[in-house]
């Protein structure tokens, strides 16, 4: 098991460093079956781990391993050392199987890019970086794998590097992903300072001697739920997400939809024990879940490009997810992130499929009519839109609704989060299905014929027949079939088999234990409210039924995104700019500058008054040694 | 141990070499022909070397009597040196005063 578990670590990475050395030795389709092979060994050894792990006693389920220490600092010690145990073995699941449907996807959506082997490495560095901060045995190797992930997500939305606008977005992500990365790290080093250890068996087993010291329990919660916030792209650092849709497709639904957004409710779920001594903290992180879950359902009403559409409706899932996490009841939590994960991979695939035969056009407004044109990606999108809107017996419904019930057993702020949540569904009904209808319904658009029916017909533009090539038409089902079924495996209070995995590692709370009439109180109204926002998009975009209602205010603020860009550019952007200006104006000419030629003119005037002293009159240096001389021999008969 | 010293004490020794150096300094000091500069260092090195071996055979020591020698061959090898420019200097028809020649002037 500990044997499968470094392989699956290590196997992308190999593919990486493979990709990159063989360099022109290798075709640019090979670069992409070997990145797919990697990534599938993974997901093969990390079911040999999960099943070995099933073997194995319930509490005897946490194995560390050890290769070497590579940090040694008197008693603090950090090892490369990777923890299997059933939280892991779910994210390395998870992370490789989507990853690999994701990475073979892209064999056909990056078929003929000049720079394709470039990509392939770096989605492998990507897997090993998301699998190291899911494997990590101590807080170090997962803040490690934290900032990796970061730096592969920057690489990969910046990877049309000659689009400006992506080396914008690259950099506002890795910017705003570098403070959550600050923030967690001063987190760790309070927690060195004061458990001397970062290894989490160890830090969690003296974490609750510190319960007494309320400023250093909210602090680390703190650091960490920032980490957290800019990760996933929570309220107040979720302005990154949205602009990071400039990466490829798959990109998109790999890292900025199915794993590395998702890391911060890993990193909640993981470090439950700090953020349980922390419980200020924990319904901060829960409100704030609650608060981008209705923003993100709203902004996403008005976007009119499809990825971002979809980037939004990410962003509101990881809401629901923070909800459930901050609650307590982590188990949901994790189950919804792997529904989710099914779901909204499939909903950006099917989306790439789109964008892919409409050559790139991202636009929904010149959308329309695919249905007809495009069966299969109708079919699948529909799938990845009723598990995300929660219908059963699609996946999001079992996980949603969940997270739901836990809200209302928590007192009124439970309720406050509850309502925002029931409210969340309504908002993801609407935008799921008005892109869906706006897209995939009426008669095709005269953009959409020009592009598919025209195209087809002279037999260029697309080299292959039907919806896309084997590679992306065949992952798409995959995903649909396990957005389809993925969910049936928990279905609470029932059937509990996630919950019961997870409960060695993150105990659900009992505050978070619904009742079995609230887990269906929650259930019936969230699939009605989930249906009403359906039937409204159905009312208002499909049949035309009701006229879009015109609010132009309102339209205007959630257009612009709640004006978080520009609140962000008057806060912190400009000011920095007015206090670059100025240190170019006065600091650097006075005191940068002057120094340095202040000191060079010194230098020089000093120079200039001791080579008066250097006549060239042979006599005058004879004269100056003889009585240099005579004084130094007065000096030394005197002192005698 | 000392050997028998002949002659009168040492400090009558030390006197001449005091004198000597003396006057070879001030010739160093106040002649401005190159070529008395370097005569006045010969007679300051003579002045140097009389003290070396008045001393040595004081304390009854050789090191100062084969230290004078490499005195003396270092004063040679001078010599040598400083004539070769005297003669360089005349050759170019430049003015055999030491106070003209200060290209080195800071």
């Amino acid at each position: 098991m500990i044997v499968a578990a470094w392989i699956c670590l290590l196997s992308p990475l190999g593919a990486a460093l493979l990709i990159t050395l063989l360099g022109n030795g290798i075709s640019r389709r090979g670069a992409g079956y070997l990145a797919t092979f990697a990534a599938l060994v993974s997901f093969v050894c990390a079911c040999i781990a999960f099943f070995a792990l099933w073997g194995d006693a319930p509490h005897d389920r946490s194995h560390y391993s050890t290769v070497w220490t590579w940090l040694q600092s008197g008693n603090f010690a950090a090892g490369l050392r990777i923890l299997v145990d059933p939280l892991s073995t779910m994210m390395m699941l998870v992370v490789s199987g989507v990853g690999s449907l994701i990475v073979a996807y892209s064999v056909g959506y990056m078929d003929g890019d000049d720079e394709e082997r470039r990509y392939f490495a770096y989605m492998s560095i990507f897997v090993f970086s998301m699998l190291l901060l899911v494997q990590g045995g101590s807080l170090l190797l997962l803040l490690a794998g934290w900032g990796l992930v970061g730096l592969s997500s920057y690489l990969l939305i910046g990877f049309w590097q000659e689009r400006p606008s992506a080396i914008a977005a690259a950099k506002k992500a890795f910017v705003m992903n570098a403070f959550g990365d600050a923030t967690m790290a001063l987190a760790l080093f309070l927690l060195i300072q004061h458990t001397g250890s970062l290894n989490f068996e160890t830090v969690f087993a003296r974490a609750p001697g510190l319960a007494s010291n309320h400023w250093l329990v909210n602090l680390v919660a703190l650091g960490l739920l920032g980490g957290a916030v800019a990760k996933s792209a929570q309220l107040p650092l979720q302005t990154w997400l949205p602009d990071a849709m400039e990466g490829p497709t798959p990109v998109s639904a790999l890292i900025h939809a199915a794993t590395m957004v998702t890391a911060g409710v890993y990193l909640i779920v993981r470090t439950h024990v700090l953020f349980e001594l922390a419980p200020k903290v924990e319904d901060l992180a829960a409100g704030l879940g609650a608060a981008t879950l209705l923003m993100a359902g709203l902004i996403a009403l008005v976007q009119t490009d499809i990825k971002r559409v979809i980037a939004y409706s990410t962003m509101s899932q990881i809401g629901y997810m923070f909800l459930g996490a901050g609650l307590g009841s982590y188990a949901n939590g994790m189950f919804h992130l792997m529904t989710h994960a099914f779901f909204k991979a499939l909903l950006f695939m099917a989306a790439g499929l789109v964008i892919h035969a409409l050559a790139g056009e991202q636009d929904i407004r010149k959308m329309g009519g695919l249905r007809r044109l495009m069966p299969r990606t109708y079919r699948a999108f529909l799938i990845g839109a009723l598990a995300l809107v929660g219908i059963p017996p699609f996946a999001g419904f079992f996980s949603k609704d969940s997270i739901l019930a836990a809200a209302m057993h928590d007192g009124w702020y439970g309720y406050l989060l509850w309502t925002a949540g029931l409210a969340g569904t309504f908002l993801t009904g609407l935008y799921t299905f008005r892109m869906l209808f706006v897209v995939f319904g009426g008669e095709p658009s005269a953009f959409v014929r020009e592009h598919l029916i025209r195209g087809r017909r002279h037999g260029h533009g697309h080299a292959h027949r039907g919806e896309g090539p084997l590679s992306m038409t065949a992952t798409v089902t995959i995903l649909a079939v396990l957005s389809l079924i993925g969910g049936w495996i928990q279905f609470a209070p029932l059937w509990t088999p996630v919950t019961d995995w997870l409960r060695v590692v993150a105990p659900t709370l009992p505050h978070a234990e619904p009742a079995s009439w609230q887990e269906a109180v929650s259930s019936a109204l969230a699939f009605a409210l989930g249906l009403a926002g359906l039937a409204t998009a159905w009312l208002v975009y499909s049949r035309r039924r009701l006229a879009v209602p015109r609010f132009a205010f309102v339209q205007r603020v959630l257009e612009h995104k709640l004006y978080f860009d520009e609140a962000y550019d008057l806060v912190f952007y400009r000011p920095a700019v007015a206090v670059a200006r100025l240190f170019v104006r006065v600091v650097e000419p006075l005191v940068v500058g002057g120094s340095i030629t202040g000191l060079a003119r010194g230098t020089r005037d000093v120079a200039r008054g001791v080579s008066e002293a250097q006549t060239g009159l042979l006599r005058t240096y004879a004269l100056a040694i003889a009585s240099g001389l005579v004084v130094l021999v007065v000096v030394f008969i005197s002192v005698k | 141990m000392t050997l028998g010293i002949l002659g009168p004490e040492v400090s009558w020794y030390l006197a001449v070499a005091a004198f000597l150096f003396a006057t070879g300094a001030l010739g160093v000091l106040l002649r401005r022909s190159p070529l008395i500069v370097l005569l006045s260092l010969e007679i300051m090195l003579n002045g140097a070397n009389l003290a070396l071996i008045a001393f040595a055979r004081h304390q009854g020591n050789g090191a100062g009597q084969i230290f004078a020698l490499a005195v003396m061959a270092v004063a040679a090898s001078e010599v040598v040196v400083g004539l070769g420019l005297i003669v360089a200097i005349s050759r170019r028809n430049l003015d055999l005063d030491v106070d003209k020649l200060r290209t080195l002037r800071g």
